[in-house]
């Protein structure tokens, strides 16, 4: 149980580091959502996790449908903003995102 | 042994899932390392977790994904930097390097067990989380909200100048049009 739990926690630390990486390096707009969701993903299994290794499975299982609603909402506000900036500025780049700029 | 390889396909293919330049591949990718996901928390007795990353990560997500992918256009491509097969590799290993020695370290600290839930999955659900469900019902109404604000009908949009494209958007019949 404890080697599963260490694992279990390796393994979301390292989907986590990968969407961060995904975050400080890709400029296409749509895979900077998808680092979002492999991020998501490392947070809901080390719920998952924690509450296997510490008996409270239900719990955890309650706190990972709860982070799933809210990265869904996320994810369709954000590619709805992402077609509509797409329809002015023609791409999915985010370095084209200036206007705001100062 | 299944566990382990249910956590490398799950890695494996959200790695790729952020390496692969085809938004369409890349968007498959990614309802695959939810399927894992899904059958390791099957695996761990995360019945209702499982269900909801099946139907909702896997299904609903990878659909908004790719629906998004079909509405948009790119005139050029977006140029990703080749830099990141030789940097992400580094990275990675870097950062499985760092995660082992912090989990070395955890090893001997792991959570005290507590005692087995009472109840059921619904009344845990119901009667302890019940402020995180009324939170929930309002993250989905602002979601609804946004969206629908984000594609109100009605403005004039800058980039399809078209006027037979506007008729049919808003219904109305251009003129000098079918006489009966």
């Amino acid at each position: 149980m404890n080697n599963l739990w260490i694992l279990n926690m390796g393994f979301a630390a390292l989907l986590i580091g990968t969407g961060i990486y995904c975050l400080l390096t890709m400029k296409n707009t749509v895979k900077l959502l998808i680092g979002i969701e492999v991020i998501a993903k490392g947070v809901t299994l080390a719920l998952v996790a924690g509450g296997f290794a510490r008996n409270s499975l239900m719990l955890a299982q309650s706190l990972a449908i709860t982070v799933i609603v809210v990265d869904v909402a996320v994810i369709a506000t954000a590619l709805a903003l992402i077609i509509n900036i797409n329809r002015h500025t023609k791409s999915l780049d985010v370095r084209k995102l200036t206007k705001l700029k100062g | 042994m299944l566990h382990l390889l249910l956590l490398i396909g799950l890695v494996a293919f959200s790695i790729l899932a952020i390496l692969i330049r085809d938004l369409l591949k890349s968007a498959i990718s990614l309802a695959v390392a939810s399927v894992f996901l899904a059958v390791l928390f099957f695996e761990m007795n995360a019945v209702y977790a499982g269900v909801f990353e099946v139907s909702v990560v896997a299904g609903l997500i990878t659909v908004l994904f790719i629906t998004a992918i079909a509405l948009t256009r790119s005139d050029v491509d977006v140029v990703e930097s080749r830099s990141h097969l030789i940097v992400f590799p580094l990275f990675f290993l870097v950062l499985a390097v760092i995660d082992i020695l912090v989990m070395k370290r955890l090893l001997g600290r792991i959570p005290a067990m507590v005692n087995p839930e009472s109840g059921t999955f619904a009344e845990v659900l119901w009667n302890q989380r019940t402020f995180d469900l009324v939170g929930q019902i309002g993250v989905i109404f602002a979601g609804v909200l946004s969206v629908l604000a984000l594609f109100r009908p009605g403005e004039k949009d800058p980039g399809h100048e078209s006027p037979t494209g506007d008729a049919a958007l808003t219904g109305r019949q251009p003129r000098g049009g079918s006489h009966e």
